[in-house]
């Protein structure tokens, strides 16, 4: 999955993408539905150790609902977010069927704890699409699927020009990860 | 689009370089094993350099890949320099900087800064590389010069990279409005007209971004924590940014005006300004960009201040100059001609500069407490 998306990767369709990549991001991150102070004092807030509280914050500013979880899967979690290193997703595969039915709930609590992975989104997915890098939809945190995406994101901090890199307090995978939201939003 | 290109092979002069390299980081105390597994790769990003001379007089002929398809000697001489210049700041900044990492107010400041100086130092030996392998013998001296020079000794190039970093303020006043400046400097060298220059510059830019945003982070973080009074800060800033707007160089420059004519180095928006450049004022224009930049940036910086706190601001252009039209004139930080004797100039500049009474407080007294926002080092 990983090698076939990035292997038929076409480097020229990326061009219009990062001509506008810092109108893009600006567009998305800076949006009210994103709420980008929050998300920049959760930068500051979710640190070691991790407790419920503060992935209750993610939570809320991803707009997504309370977590159904039994306590020992709220655990399973904390610990992965411990043990996981970047760009690894493969721990993903050993998560019981609730922890890992929710991919954008757990790419949220990976993205501010260790400010690298990138938030699954479907309009970033389909900015990605956009691009030729076709990662398939997916809600449960398939560790491929969800590695792919990781992986992309990251070939793509890598070609970027100079021009892209915003001297901005994110970290440059929401950048990218922004820029492409927007851009999958666009017809 | 950026394709990058990291060289696998050196040429033996870059090899023997690389030993003296190695010398002058035991000679600063700078340890390797700081390094971790970082690696000083030489890159080149040829597509986004271009093709074609982008300005001057050579405009449109084949960008010059190899020392002798440069026309003239004084061009080259003026390459050279360049080269050594922006070199001899790389070197500089980690001399100046390197004594910080014990003091480091958290985990995420030392990784930041040593990142930092990893990067400043994959940026001089870009450019050592450049000078070996492209200038010849002329070259190989050039660059035994930039590990020779330093900022200890007062014998670097430029002023500002001579001055002591004291302390976490300075380091972050000086990542905010020096790399700034140093921002401009490559950004103006990534039109260049000889090509391996301005291939070198896209790589570098990438990786100045993140120095310019850990001096506005930290100076944010600052601010934000309340605990260093806003008017002591603005002292330091009053301190650094005449320094940062001097470093543009003289007004009406003569040296300028040439490399523009040879195509060496453009302005900052060289390729996206469509008004013809004004040849005998293009350091004045650079500078005057940098110094908007800075005004937006402050204005972001100062967003976040404690109630009650003054609010911080960028000093006059005319303030406290060394070089150009104001160097060495009486001017008070919002630009108003100074009225008195040099005498009360002296007392003036002591209430609005930072004396060694404020260097004490701030050290021994605001340092010690919670001075900075908490970051974690989120890194493995």
């Amino acid at each position: 999955m990983q090698h076939l998306a990035l292997l038929s990767f076409n480097k020229e369709k990326c061009r219009p993408f990062f001509d506008k990549l810092t109108v893009l991001f600006n567009e998305f991150h800076h949006s009210e539905e994103q709420n980008p102070d929050e998300y920049e004092r959760l930068l500051y807030l979710v640190k070691r150790p991790y407790d419920n509280n503060m992935l209750d914050m993610v939570d809320e500013w991803m707009n997504l609902p309370n977590r159904e979880w039994k306590e020992e899967t709220t655990r399973e979690v904390k610990l992965a977010l411990y043990a996981i290193r970047y760009p690894d997703t493969l721990l993903m595969d050993s998560f019981t069927e609730k922890a890992r039915s929710d991919l954008r709930r757990l790419s949220g609590y990976l993205h501010f704890t260790h400010h690298t992975y990138a938030i699954w989104d479907e309009d970033t997915r389909k900015g990605l699409v956009k691009l030729g890098i076709n990662i398939p939809p997916t809600d449960a945190a398939d560790p491929f699927i969800y590695g792919a995406y990781v992986t992309a994101i990251e070939l793509l901090k890598d070609i970027a020009p100079f021009t892209c890199f915003l001297e901005h307090d994110v970290p440059r995978q929401r950048l990218f990860q922004a820029a492409l939201a927007a851009y999958g939003r666009q017809n | 689009m950026s394709d990058t290109e990291i060289v696998e092979r050196y040429s033996p002069n870059f090899e023997a370089w690389i030993e003296d390299f190695n010398e002058w980081q035991t000679r600063i105390g700078f340890d390797p094993s700081w390094l971790g597994d970082y690696r000083f790769d030489i890159k080149f990003d040829w597509d986004t350099a271009g093709n074609q001379i982008e300005f001057g007089d050579f405009e449109g002929l084949p960008k010059w890949e190899r020392r002798m398809q440069i026309p003239q000697q004084n061009i080259r001489d003026a390459i050279i320099s360049m080269i050594s210049v922006q070199g001899d700041t790389e070197f500089a900044s980690v001399e100046q900087q390197n004594h910080l990492l014990d003091t480091a107010p958290t985990e995420y400041d030392k990784k930041s800064a040593l990142r930092i100086m990893c990067e400043e130092q994959r940026h001089g030996w870009q450019m050592a590389y450049v000078l070996c392998t492209y200038f010849g013998e002329q070259g190989v001296r050039e660059a035994s010069k930039l590990l020779e020079r330093n900022a200890q000794d007062g014998t670097r190039i430029l002023g500002s990279f001579n001055a002591p970093i004291d302390h976490w303020l300075d380091f972050f006043c000086f990542t905010h409005f020096i790399d700034r400046d140093g921002k401009y400097q490559l950004k103006m060298l990534s039109t260049s007209s000889f090509k391996p220059l301005a291939a070198s510059m896209g790589p570098m830019l990438k990786e100045e971004s993140f120095h310019l945003g850990t001096g506005a982070n930290g100076l944010r973080r600052i601010v934000k924590q309340g605990v260093i009074p806003c008017e002591m800060l603005q002292k330091y800033l009053n301190k650094w940014i005449s320094t940062g707007l001097d470093l543009f160089g003289t007004d009406d420059s003569t040296s300028a005006q040439w490399a523009y004519v040879y195509g060496v180095k453009g302005r900052y928006d060289e390729r996206e300004s469509d008004i013809d450049a004004d040849r005998e004022h293009l350091n004045e224009a650079s500078r005057e960009l940098y110094f908007q930049e800075l005004r937006e940036e402050m204005r972001r910086i100062s967003a976040v201040r404690k109630e009650g706190e003054p609010d911080l601001f960028i000093p006059s252009d005319k303030f406290n100059r060394g070089i150009g039209r104001y160097a060495g004139e009486k001017y008070t930080i919002k630009g108003e001609k100074f009225i008195g004797n040099d005498e009360d100039y002296e007392s003036y500049l002591i209430s609005v500069l930072p004396t060694e009474e404020d260097e004490a407080k701030l050290m021994n007294d605001y340092m010690k407490r919670d001075w900075i926002q908490y970051r974690e080092w989120k890194g493995q």
